[in-house]
């Protein structure tokens, strides 16, 4: 990777992450995410509305934080408004507190159950019952390979493998720089654009073995090392 | 500025603005027409919506082909406290990937047709409840809400109409289950995503015990065109069962995968070979299941002449489902690929009722033992008379979903999987 560019955007890679760019494709990452949408919303949520949809993944988590203050605070409220029951707003609530802490411990989710008034065995059942909230911390980057049929049939179980040997890891490991995390998904939706991976909130498509190294290199260089 | 893998053969309706980065803003859907049906939904009253829309024949895209405009006139007409609408984007059927594409490119036409949809069932909110890992169509989604709720289009009064209806995006936190109608109304509730019984069906007794449909995203997308020109002007397309374009989602071992938006009824070997450009040299046609890994599989006989639409699908011993096809070449494992999908329903099963718990675990497991070279032909027997056991004897079709292709390879591939039971080769590489 000697020739790579100083935005990392531009390294070298057959699809960063949009649906079916196969080198002909004319719009640039920038134009499919568009800053203006993607990782800008406001940490209070802006619009009731969409408040509960992430704001972005935030890089730095603090698994220490306060359950919820500041803008977090005025986000969580906003949620509560959208639901005729407060129980409702239970599962962007959970969202909202793996977003700022990075994972949901049971310390966790009886702190979230106590701020919403809800049975704390209730909050429990329903945390570990969904997949996307981790129950234990994470890497910086979580990379979740789909090997489900579509990817599975173009090479969705080498891209996983590739990934466990060049980070030397297991399955659901964190490696000793604290930067990954590698899981097997179950279908990301991206079935035309094989073998799908999922970087904390973003897509890569088209991913195969021979382009994982790329992928990881430009990780690293997102995350400055 | 075309999307990739377009092609001349296909009627983009729904997928018109894809590609263009323009479309996910509310001035870029107007200049499209966008909120136009909106405005003409306000101008004819709901039953003329639903008049409309039984009148273009649309059927729901999420699998189960139900009339939309019969399945929205089970709503009460009398309004006795609110109604909810809920937007199924929790899209998560192996091998669809077309409701990602609309809620990312063109989020105001999701939009509009929920607003509409509200409107012809007095809804007064509705939640678009979003796949939790689709992070980049949450974002903009949200904010073509906040675009909308700007403009006037959501939310109090609208377009001046004195009609109130709110729009919430619901994120989801990753359970297959949650596509589920009911299962997705426990999920908004703040519970786990466990199916309910029917009756009383959503329509009665639903989300927070209020009346509630819920629509596919791309059934809702198509809801603005057809109120916008008319439910005939959408019946010049596809059969008379199975009306208007469908976004069909091509994966697997074609040269040209992708999302396409044809005709109702669209013949299957033209939609792989030509459209899709046909197979890696030397390669041919072993298998397709055309709707999502839940339907049954289809033999090259079966796919033979096959048209793409509900009725001709079924007689065929499958199902058109969500319409994603998924192509295999010869040099598939079917074994494989078959216990890979058994594997992803044992882990999504909810584990409310017994047939499917363990079904689906068992299931995987002597799949996995005669991939591994070490079944017995008994094992056949007892992986049929399992798929038997948990077909149509829980609450939800999950288990049905796993029983499917077990059963359906077993008939059409059994010498796949004699060849690993007797001499413990794999027929096909992967």
């Amino acid at each position: 990777m000697s020739d790579r560019k100083t935005d990392p955007r531009e390294t070298p890679f057959r699809n960063p992450g949009w649906a079916g760019n196969t080198g002909e494709f004319d719009l640039t990452e920038a134009d499919v995410r568009g800053d203006d949408f993607f990782a800008s919303r406001p940490l209070d949520g802006g619009h009731p509305s969409g408040s509960a949809a992430y704001p972005f993944m935030l890089a730095e988590k603090d698994p220490e934080a306060t359950l919820f203050e500041g803008p977090w605070r005025e986000r969580y409220e906003k949620i509560l408004t959208r639901y005729p029951e407060k129980r409702g707003a239970l599962l962007p609530v959970l969202a909202l507190a793996q977003e700022l802490r990075g994972h949901i411990s049971a310390a966790t989710m009886d702190e979230v159950a106590a701020l919403m008034d809800l049975p704390s065995a209730l909050v429990r059942g329903v945390a570990t019952f969904y997949t996307m909230y981790n129950k234990r911390p994470v890497g910086r980057y979580l990379i979740q390979v789909c090997t489900n049929i579509s990817c599975n049939l173009c090479g969705g179980d080498e891209v996983l493998a590739a990934f466990l040997e060049h980070l030397a890891v297991d399955l659901g490991q964190t490696t000793e720089d604290g930067l990954f995390t590698v899981m097997e998904v179950e279908c990301l939706a991206a079935c035309g654009f094989p073998t799908a991976v999922q970087v904390n909130s973003r897509y890569f498509e088209n991913v195969t073995a021979g382009t994982v190294p790329a992928l990881l290199g430009r990780l690293r260089t997102e995350a400055g090392q | 500025m075309a999307y990739p893998y377009t092609h001349d053969k296909e009627i983009r309706v729904l997928s018109r603005g894809w590609g263009d980065p323009r479309t996910r803003t509310l001035e870029g859907w107007k200049a499209l027409g966008g909120y136009e049906g909106l405005a003409r939904a306000i101008e004819i009253g709901r039953d003329g919506v639903i008049d409309e829309v039984k009148a273009s024949g649309l059927r729901g895209r999420g699998g189960a082909g139900f009339p939309t405009g019969l399945k929205w006139s089970f709503m009460p007409k009398e309004k006795t406290g609110p109604h909810y609408l809920c937007c199924n984007a929790d899209e998560s059927e192996p091998g669809t990937f077309k409701d990602r594409e609309l809620l990312r490119w063109t989020p105001h036409q999701v939009i509009e047709g929920c607003l509409i949809g509200a409107l012809a069932m007095q809804a007064d909110h509705v939640y678009i409840y979003c796949r939790g890992e689709y992070f980049e169509a949450n974002q903009v989604l949200a904010r073509a809400v906040e675009e909308a709720y700007e403009a006037g289009l959501a939310g109090q009064d609208i377009l001046g109409s004195g009609i109130t209806i709110d729009v919430t995006v619901h994120q989801g936190a990753g359970a297959y289950i949650c596509g589920e109608e009911t299962a997705l109304m426990n999920s908004l509730e703040g519970r786990r995503g466990l199916p309910r019984v029917k009756p009383p069906f959503p329509a009665a007794v639903g989300a927070f015990r209020r009346p509630t449909t819920i629509n596919n995203v791309e059934t809702l997308a198509a809801i603005p065109h057809i109120v916008k020109h008319g439910g005939s002007w959408y019946r010049q397309w596809g059969t008379e069962k199975s009306a208007g374009t469908k976004l069909f989602c091509v994966s697997g071992h074609v040269l040209r995968p992708g999302n396409y938006e044809l005709p109702m009824g669209f013949p299957l070997e033209e939609l792989i070979h030509d459209v899709c450009g046909g197979f890696r040299e030397g390669r041919r046609l072993k298998a397709v299941i055309p709707g999502g890994s839940s339907v049954p599989l289809m033999s090259e006989a079966d796919c033979a002449g096959c048209k793409l639409d509900y009725e001709d699908v079924a007689a065929r011993g499958s199902q058109l489902g969500c319409a994603s096809v998924i192509v295999m070449d010869d040099s598939t494992n079917v074994v494989k690929q078959v216990r890979r999908m058994v594997d992803f329903y044992a882990h999504e099963s909810c584990g409310q009722c017994t047939p499917c718990r363990e079904g689906t675990t068992w299931l995987a497991r002597i799949l996995l033992r005669i991939e591994n070279g070490r079944g017995t032909e008994e094992d056949l027997d007892t992986l049929l008379d399992l798929g038997r056991q948990m077909t149509g004897t829980t609450i939800c079709v999950l288990s049905d979903s796993a029983a499917a292709p077990v059963a359906s390879s077993i008939e059409k591939f059994r010498d796949d999987y004699l060849a690993l039971i007797r001499r413990g080769e794999a027929v096909g590489a992967g």
